[in-house]
């Protein structure tokens, strides 16, 4: 396999010298852990305490032809809280030959692709958290008309350095009927998506071989008002989880989101609500529950804000669009709603004269009421909540009080279901109530540095209890920037620091990064989608360049 | 596997010091609309193109500052400015109510699956660029309070270029 990986590496450099107007770019990512043991954290360093993930890209385009490559190299292992798939490899991950023109586009290899908004099939990288789950096979886009467009997919999803034992495909359509409408106000657009997978595991279950998911859309915009709506319905299945097929009955499931929005200049308002029954879709039936997000064909991330203080993500959702059926726990999915209000006072009112902006975000999460029957069926109702899971309350203020000064002050305030957070059975511990305030001062002094103080403190009577936390960071120039920072967990017993200092410098297309210190354990999500990281301390460093 | 991460350098080393171009990806606008990046480019005139997402605080807080000068420097550069969300759906609505309640200038557009963001290899963001005849001119990655005004001197420079 390697050596194919070359050969085509050889060829397409081959391709590349013998032509001239060739376009070349690329971009080259190194992310390096190096861990040390620390009694404090009751950490131990593992033997191969030196781990390092890194990226080589390359594109190539000659007019209507583009190729290019994807080498990842994960030695010897991967970071801590990666997913093993990837460790002690290095190889040629991905490549892809892809034609294009006015109207159709064609790519044979591996590729990334999202139907509307991702809901039914997402296809997408990301290094932090860990995921790459594209598609190595064919996609073919065509568009015939202006406000029409038609993509079909086919092929296996990306495990690791291997392939997924399924066959993903998948078609979808969208359609732009603004032409239809002639309107300057309204703007109608509506998709439909398909996606089959075949999987032959002959478990002796009876389990379906073809598993078909089936979404639409209709998006709607009128003058200053917006309304999305996304559906979706899951073919019915068996119940497996981590490996292993837990019921032989099958179930079906169904997702449902509405965005609903208002925005005119200075005020912002959105409103998502999303119902998931038994909404989990991954390549491969038997990966469902891998706490690494591996495989996954559907993408229905936690509707929350994310949060960017070291203290207010410490509590973060996760989405609950699992079907579970045991003696411990007996849930089927999640209904809730998050909203969210932006507002920027007018430049001539008092508040305005201080550059004072508003955001304030509000969200509710909780099972679906259900009634569970003794056969393992159940009846869920439409619109009800059974268990709260999550709420939250965020409250920011914007200001900028002068050329040199701005401030930020941040309140949370949540409860989260200890099993969201902390892992075991969900709905059954009991919740954990905290609030956190932050503020954050930026303030460039007489040499012309940025300087930036942030100060924050968590309560809580449950879990780790009070926390206190500050950043200094100071912006030496353009291109260089220094911080040290520490988080103390001192409500408790065994009270614990969490410091770190680092740096980074950037300029153009090139940034380096490091930072030593102690890393807190939990939840770290991109995008709503979350990656467990133990705890650890050590050297890291971080090195991108693109061109 | 050596061979290929040499042959690798070799040709890190043999583009690095070129001009890139930018990537005439498809984004989409607040309405869902595809265009292709190369047509919302006007000849020499000068462009800035900034990556942001709505939970990366450094990204908004650089939107936030130039929206601040945005109308001082209009009157001194002819100029576009495209503010282009790599949020996912997850956060994606989010982002058009908060661009409007903002009061931001900029025309904002969606790098929907982030192909926009994969083509520039981009791995941190906010990375802001300055875009002249589709070729990038000045590019930085991150952003400190009074990092606006380094982004201003660039486009100075760049306009009499």
């Amino acid at each position: 396999m390697k050596q194919i990986n070359i050969l085509i590496f050889i060829l397409l450099t081959t391709i590349l010298t013998a032509q001239e107007n060739t376009y070349i770019s690329g971009s080259f990512e190194s992310n390096s852990q190096l861990l040390q043991d620390d009694n404090g954290l009751n950490f131990n360093a593992p033997s191969d305490n030196f781990r390092s993930n890194n990226y080589f890209q390359l594109d190539f385009q000659n007019g209507k032809i583009l190729y290019g490559v994807q080498f990842e190299s994960y030695l010897p292992s991967a970071l801590l809280g990666y997913s093993d798939v990837f460790s002690n490899n290095s190889e040629i991950a991905q490549y892809y030959l892809k034609y294009q023109n006015e109207k159709n586009e064609i790519t044979i290899g591996s590729f990334y692709e999202q139907f509307g908004n991702g809901l039914i099939f997402r296809a997408w990288e990301d290094r932090q958290l860990g995921i790459n789950n594209s598609i190595m096979g064919i996609s073919y886009k065509y568009y015939p008309f202006e406000n029409i467009e038609f993509s079909i997919i086919h092929g296996k999803q990306r495990v690791g350095f291997d392939y997924s034992n399924s066959v993903i495909s998948g078609i979808n359509s969208d359609y732009n009927l603004n032409k239809l409408l002639k309107s300057e106000e309204l703007d109608i657009s509506v998709g439909l998506g398909f996606i089959n997978r075949f999987q032959n595991l002959d478990a002796g279950f009876n389990e379906p071989k073809n598993v078909n998911v089936l979404g639409g859309r209709f998006n709607m915009f009128y003058d200053k008002f917006y309304f999305n709506l996304e559906v979706a319905k899951k073919n019915s299945d068996v119940l497996a989880n981590e490996n292993i097929i837990l019921s032989q009955r099958k179930y079906d499931g169904t997702a449902i989101q509405l965005d609903l929005g208002y925005s005119r200049k200075g005020l912002g308002i959105n409103t998502s609500l999303r119902r998931l029954e038994n909404f989990n879709f991954y390549s491969d039936k038997l990966a469902e529950g891998n706490i690494y997000n591996q495989q996954t064909i559907s993408f229905t991330p936690a509707l929350t804000k994310q949060q960017d203080y070291l203290l207010t993500n410490i509590y973060v959702y996760n989405a609950q669009p699992r079907l579970v059926v045991n003696n411990l726990e007996k849930r089927a999915g999640e209904i809730g709603v998050q909203n969210d209000i932006f507002y920027t006072f007018d430049k001539e009112s008092l508040l305005g004269k201080f550059k004072t902006k508003l955001a304030l975000n509000f969200s509710y999460w909780g099972s679906l009421e259900t009634t569970f029957n003794e056969d393992q069926s159940y009846e869920a109702s439409f619109l009800g909540t059974g268990k709260k899971y999550y709420r939250d309350f965020n409250l920011e203020i914007k200001n900028k009080w002068n050329r040199k000064t701005s401030s930020i002050i941040t309140l949370l305030d949540l409860s989260i279901d200890k099993g969201v957070t902390l892992g075991g059975p969900v709905g059954v511990q009991g919740f954990i109530n905290a609030k956190v305030g932050v503020i954050e001062i930026n303030r460039i002094d007489q040499k012309n540095r940025n300087n930036r103080f942030v100060v924050q403190h968590l309560w809580s009577k449950e879990d780790r209890k009070d926390w206190l936390g500050f950043v200094y960071e100071l912006a030496v120039s353009n291109n260089v920037n220094l911080f040290v920072s520490d988080i103390w967990n001192y409500g408790n017993d065994n009270d614990i620091h969490y410091y770190n200092l680092g740096g980074s410098f950037s300029k153009g297309a090139t940034r380096v990064g490091f930072n030593y210190g102690r890393q807190r354990g939990g939840l770290i999500c991109v995008g709503g989608v979350c990656r467990f990281v133990p705890e650890s301390n050590g050297f890291y460093l971080n090195l991108s360049h693109s061109f | 596997m050596k061979k290929i991460f040499f042959l690798f350098c070799f040709l890190f080393a043999l583009v690095s010091f070129s001009q890139k171009q930018i990537p005439n990806i498809t984004i989409s606008d607040f309405e869902g609309k595809n265009e292709k990046v190369h047509n919302l480019l006007s000849g020499d005139k000068l462009t800035v193109i900034s990556l942001w997402a709505t939970w990366c605080v450094p990204c908004i807080k650089e939107l936030d500052a130039i929206n601040d000068v945005y109308d001082d420097w209009k009157e001194e550069i002819n100029f576009d400015f495209f503010a282009i969300s790599v949020d996912d759906s997850r956060s994606q609505k989010r982002a058009k109510a908060l661009a409007n309640g903002k009061s931001w200038p900029y025309q904002i557009f969606f790098d929907n699956n982030q192909d926009f963001k994969r083509a520039l290899g981009t791995s941190y963001i906010p990375q802001t660029f300055i875009i002249k005849n589709k070729k990038i001119v000045y590019q930085h990655t991150g952003y400190q309070p009074g990092d606006e005004e380094y982004l201003f001197n660039k486009l100075k420079e760049n306009e009499t270029n």
